[in-house]
């Protein structure tokens, strides 16, 4: 028996009946609810009456593209804004970490900055970019942002003291130093940073497309809603969520791998 | 020697705000490098300070715009941690329980709480409920995750030396696995206390009459940029106040700890 | 002799067309238009653009959609568009914020932005006005359909204060009303009729039932306006005769504007879609310039609308003063398509 806190480890028979039991469950709940009557069929359509509409949406094109079509323009404001969350967070963090002066100028504008909701950026999103990708890709970043810069600034400001001794014993240059043995030692924080960002700017989606009036996964869901379409509206944040989950699955197999390869 | 390395980045950040203070000044009102339309400058800002300090504005004053969001956010900071901590922890304790919710927590967690806004509305109307609804989406999440990892890295010898000691279900549960897992429960209340705030903004756009949030919202559709940006600074300040509050409660609840 | 003379010389006159041509091609100067979609007055636009009208006058547009008056009117501080069409109500607002000038009229919406109630409590509202007193009525602040509410609040005596009113986008307010909480919001159309034909809802006051004349404006950056006037005066006569063709054609319209609503995610029945023809005036050329018209040192009969609803944004505190109407309500691109024959011919054409 384990000495953990946890109860012993299931057998794979076992876990799959209780995930699958999980999930018919929640199912389950759901398809009660929605035929008690409790709520409008309306406003709690039954599972299978959202999974036709998310069908019919990959399939007829509503306010002007499919479903499908909706994912990848949302797709590509979530990709600028990530990538360059990560191209500035990951690099600024680093120096941050080594960098006692440049910590102490930019983390109280960081601080400051860090509790502002991404959608209380959309106004100025709009007055600064104006009709282009930068307003929603801004909102994004503004998400993105944070969890990049935290982590690789721990990840470097936590490296073990030994490297850092033998490396500046051996007269390594600040850049050597930052690229050769705090980059390094942070891959495993700066990879979970960057995999909590992709999910945080994929959830600001909605919020960056509220000043957007022409394709994308959260226009899609306000306009089901203008349409009193609940139906519409669920297969909206089942896209979402599909796709984020599908995002962070694959960022955390990378996790996995890399951690792997380093022994951990 | 030490002391003076210590020392030079508080001076350091001292300076840093009052240069970015003089910068904004000078960008905004000496050289109108950045428009009034695009970005206030210190006077607007001030000004719409004022007005919504002893004036008022989106229907009230500061004060109680600060009241009506700390009300909602401890709404849902209490129902995330009374409904995610127990969630996690018993997730952490037992596989099956895990096997058995995990289902759930993976199709419902993605979904951005913003995204739940047209739902709130329809299944709860517009009074707080359906706010608080949309705040407990964000702010349960790190909760859950943070018991659950607390749980699992309690050490083996704490669990082992209970055991041996012949502790009751009940009695393992209150002496070992709370106070165990605390340390990453805390950190898991302070993502979901700073998720709350970051997520007030959209659940007060449910037709809230008071709020920062609502500040936010009326300020956007006045496209009054000065007063966005009070309401985005009465935001941080309130929020980090409260974090201090819960570093406080945290202190306390693990005496124990070293800082 | 003669017949290679002739050869040369169709020779060159044809090089001198296809190079004429290819330079016509190339003439077409960008301009860039927004608008929202799915909007009646929107839909000349889209019409406009399908027929290629703005090429004929040398125009190559690029348009630009927004969800709603504001974010439209904050995207002119980038420079996002140079013109377009929005609600009266966000047009002050950017007269007030960014110098944004009202050159013209796109329609009488008065019909159009309206009061609704729920169809279980419209008919308690409509006989006793007086109950709306301690409701909540749900609308989006800083519009058209605001101002709608607030002057039939007016008409049955009632203030602003003896209401609770919640602001939100027409999404949140169609979920709102749809799904029974709450019985009275402010909606313009075609929201109105998605709220009828959707989900029963009643319309128990207009604009036009208060007695508050609702224009929809077309607008342009004062900054654009001055470097190129004469663009400006060519996007004014092609709006115009869009207008005149869609008023001449009324079947093919109802089949552009069903193409045209779908876009923007709108499906309301054709017999609504008539409606909005038959409720909501627009002008011509001559008729514009008549309700712009100033008599010596008064007001025009444009500006007086404007007025009215800039003192109701006053006194929403959205600013502390109203802009004067000549301030920024000016007539002088629409002389300048009536003193341009050409232009004014092109604008008057109903074809």
């Amino acid at each position: 028996m384990s000495a953990t806190a946890t109860s012993r480890e299931l057998s794979l028979p076992r876990w799959l009946a209780l995930s699958i039991a999980g999930f018919v469950a929640f199912f389950g709940v759901w398809w009660a609810a929605a035929a008690s009557g409790f709520v409008a069929p309306q406003f709690l359509p039954t599972p299978l009456a959202v999974l036709e509409r998310f069908v019919a949406l990959t399939q007829a094109p509503f306010v002007g593209y499919t479903l499908q079509q909706h994912l990848a323009s949302s797709f590509g404001r979530f990709a600028l804004g990530f990538g360059l969350a990560v191209i500035i967070g990951v690099p600024l963090g680093l120096l941050m970490g080594w960098f006692r002066t440049l910590d102490a100028i930019v983390s109280p504008l960081f601080d400051a900055l860090r509790f502002v909701a991404p959608i209380a950026w959309v106004p100025f999103a709009a007055l600064w970019f104006g009709t282009g990708i930068g307003g929603p890709v801004l909102i994004i970043f503004s998400g993105a942002f944070p969890p990049c810069v935290i982590n690789a600034y721990r990840g470097a400001k936590y490296v073990e003291p030994r490297f850092i001794e033998a490396a500046q014993t051996l007269g390594a240059s600040h850049f050597r130093m930052i690229t050769e043995v705090l980059l390094p030692a942070s891959v495993p924080s700066i990879v979970a940073g960057v995999r909590i960002s992709a999910g945080l700017g994929w959830q600001s989606l909605v919020g960056a497309e509220l000043i957007v009036a022409s394709s994308g996964i959260g226009y899609l869901l306000v306009k089901g809603q203008a349409n009193i379409s609940t139906a519409i509206v669920m297969s909206g944040m089942i896209a979402i969520g599909i796709v984020g989950f599908a995002i962070d699955a694959l960022l955390r197999r990378l996790e996995q791998r890399i951690n792997r390869r380093r022994g951990l | 020697m030490d002391r003076g390395r210590e020392r030079r980045p508080v001076w350091v950040g001292v300076a840093t705000l009052v240069v970015l203070a003089a910068a904004w000044y000078a960008l905004t009102t000496l050289t109108h490098a950045i428009g009034s339309g695009r970005f206030p400058s210190p006077a607007e800002a001030w000004e719409a300070l004022r007005q919504i300090t002893l004036t008022g504005y989106a229907d009230a004053r500061l004060l109680e715009h600060v009241l009506h969001s700390v009300k909602l956010v401890l709404l849902g900071f209490a129902a995330a941690t009374l409904i995610g901590v127990p969630l996690g922890l018993a997730m952490g304790a037992s596989r099956a329980f895990e096997a058995f919710v995990n289902p759930t927590f993976l199709l419902l967690r993605p979904i951005p709480p913003l995204a739940w806004i047209p739902l709130a509305i329809v299944w709860l109307g517009l009074g707080d409920a359906a706010k608080v609804l949309i705040i407990w989406f964000a702010a349960f999440v790190p909760a859950v995750i943070n018991s659950y990892s607390g749980v699992r890295a309690i050490e083996p010898y704490l669990v082992e030396a209970a055991r041996m000691l012949g502790a009751q279900r009940a009695m393992f549960v209150r002496e070992v696995l709370i106070p165990g897992a605390m340390p990453m429960i805390f950190t898991g209340l302070r993502l979901s206390l700073q998720a709350c705030w970051t997520t007030l903004v959209a659940g007060e756009l449910i037709g809230a009459i008071a709020g920062l949030g609502h500040v936010l919202y009326q300020a956007s559709l006045d496209i009054f940029p000065a007063m966005i940006v009070v309401g985005m600074a009465s935001v941080a300040v309130t929020a980090a106040v409260m974090t201090v509050g819960l570093g406080w409660i945290e202190r306390r609840a693990m005496p124990w700890r070293r800082a | 002799m003669r017949r290679t003379i002739a050869a040369i010389a169709s020779g060159i006159t044809l090089g001198l067309a296809a190079a004429g041509a290819g330079a016509q091609a190339q003439q077409l100067t960008e301009i860039k238009v927004s608008y929202q979609p799915a909007l009646y007055w929107a839909l000349p636009f889209y019409v406009a653009a399908e027929k290629g009208w703005f090429a004929e006058v040398g125009l190559k547009p690029e348009f630009s959609t927004f969800p709603a008056g504001v974010p439209q009117i904050a995207a002119s501080a980038a420079k996002s568009w140079d013109v377009g069409g929005t609600g009266s109500v966000p047009a002050t607002l950017g007269a007030v914020r960014y110098n944004l000038l009202t050159i013209g009229i796109t329609n009488d919406e008065s019909y159009g932005n309206a009061l609704l109630a729920t169809a279980k409590s419209a008919d308690g509202f409509v006989k006793n006005p007086a109950s709306i007193k301690g409701q909540t009525i749900v609308l989006t602040a800083n519009s058209t359909g605001d101002y709608a509410v607030q002057s039939c609040l007016a008409k049955w005596g009632l203030k602003k204060s003896d209401v609770t009113v919640k602001s939100m986008g027409q999404a949140e307010v169609i979920s709102a009303m749809s799904s029974g909480n709450a019985d009275l919001g402010g909606l313009w159309a075609p929201n109105t009729y998605t709220m009828e034909e959707k989900a029963g809802a009643k319309q128990i006051c207009s604009g036009q039932d208060a007695g508050a004349a609702v224009p929809g404006a077309l607008i342009v950056r004062a900054e654009y306006a001055k470097e190129q006037p004469q663009n400006v005066a060519k996007f004014l006569a092609v709006y115009l005769r869009a207008w005149k063709w869609l008023n001449a054609h009324q079947p093919e319209a109802i089949a552009m504007m069903k193409k045209f609503y779908e876009q923007g995610g709108v499906t309301i029945s054709e017999a609504s879609m008539k409606k909005e023809f038959t409720t909501r005036p627009t002008y011509d050329l001559a008729g514009q310039l008549k309700i712009m018209q100033r008599p010596a040192g008064g007001a025009s009969q444009v500006d007086g609308w404007f007025t009215k609803i800039g003192a109701f944004m006053q006194a929403n505190g959205t600013f502390p003063e109203a802009p004067a109407a000549p301030k920024f309500i000016t007539d002088e691109y629409l002389r300048m398509v009536d003193a341009d024959p050409k232009l004014k011919a092109f604008a008057n054409r109903a074809d």
